[in-house]
C-alpha cells in the first residue's frame, strides 16, 4: 500500500488566496514531502488557468505537476479562520483548502479517490467543525486510512 | 440509431487546468452520476489543452473552462460543484436525452 504525508492545520488565519495556499503547503514542505518550488507552482497554475481549484463552495484543492517538485504522495487541509476569496464565479469566499502533491501521474488517484468520496459526504462540515487540532487528525487519519 | 450509451459508452471528459486535480475529482462525481442514470460511459479527467483532440462526446468542468469548448463536443456541461453528483445528474438527463444516449 502506497504511504501518504498527511496534514491538517485548524482555523489559521490568512489574508488572502495566495497566503492559504502558501499555508496548507508548509506542513508537507516541512515534511519533506514537496519542495518550495511546488508552493510557487501551486500559486502560479492558478494565475494561469484561472481559481478552477475552487471545485465546490467554499472548498480549494491547491497543487502543481508532479514535475514540479514532489518527494513524496501527500495531502494536507486547512481551516481558515477568516474566509478568502479567490475570485471564483460561484464558489467564493475559501474557508477550506486542500492541497496534494504527487510524485507521478498515478500515485495520487486512489488519494483523490477518497477525498472526492469523503466530500461528496460529510468531510467538509467536519473539518470545518473540528474544534481541536486532535479531531482535525483523526477525521484526516479516517479519510486516507483506505489509501494507506 | 446508435448503441450508444447502452453497449457502447460515451466518451465524457471532464477539464480542468492541469488535469490531475479538480478534473479527477469530477471525474469520480460523473461516473458517479453516470452509472446512478444507467449510462454506459467512459470518463477520462484531463487538462483544457489536451481535450480538444480528444473528439469526446460530452465535456464537463466549470464555466471557465467549458466556454472556450462551444461545438467540440454534441454535448457540454458547465457545474460549479465539483462533488455534487446530484447536481450534475440533473444537468445531464436532458442532453443525454436528446442525444439518444439515455432511456
Amino acid at each position: 500500500m502506497t504511504d501518504v504525508v498527511t496534514a491538517v492545520l485548524v482555523g489559521i488565519k490568512v489574508k488572502d488566496w495566495r497566503e492559504a495556499i502558501r499555508a496548507v503547503c508548509e506542513p508537507l514542505l516541512e515534511a519533506k514531502a514537496i519542495r518550495t518550488t511546488y508552493i510557487e507552482r501551486s500559486i502560479a497554475l492558478v494565475d494561469e488557468h484561472g481559481p478552477y481549484v475552487v471545485v465546490a463552495p467554499g472548498i480549494a484543492l491547491a497543487h502543481a505537476r508532479p514535475e514540479d517538485g514532489v518527494l513524496h504522495l501527500c495531502l494536507s487541509a486547512a481551516t481558515l479562520s477568516d474566509p478568502v476569496p479567490f475570485h471564483h464565479p460561484d464558489n467564493d469566499p475559501v474557508d477550506l483548502i486542500f492541497a496534494f502533491g504527487s510524485p507521478d501521474n498515478q500515485q495520487h488517484v486512489r488519494l483523490l479517490s477518497a477525498l472526492a468520496e469523503g466530500l461528496s459526504g460529510s468531510l467538509a462540515d467536519d473539518l470545518r467543525q473540528a474544534s481541536t487540532q486532535e479531531a482535525a487528525e483523526q477525521i484526516m487519519e479516517e479519510m486516507t486510512q483506505e489509501v494507506k | 440509431m446508435t448503441n450508444k450509451g447502452t453497449e457502447e459508452p460515451v466518451l465524457a471528459i471532464t477539464i480542468c487546468g492541469v488535469g490531475m486535480g479538480s478534473s479527477l475529482i469530477l471525474r469520480m462525481t460523473a461516473e458517479k452520476a453516470f452509472k446512478e442514470l444507467g449510462v454506459n460511459a467512459k470518463v477520462v479527467a484531463t487538462d483544457v489543452g489536451s481535450a480538444r483532440s480528444m473528439q469526446p462526446d460530452i465535456i464537463i468542468g466549470q464555466a471557465m473552462h467549458t466556454e472556450e469548448f462551444e461545438g467540440v463536443a454534441p454535448v457540454i456541461v458547465s457545474i460549479t460543484n465539483f462533488t455534487d453528483h446530484q447536481a450534475l445528474k440533473e444537468k445531464l438527463t436532458e442532453p443525454l436525452r436528446e442525444q439518444g444516449w439515455m432511456e
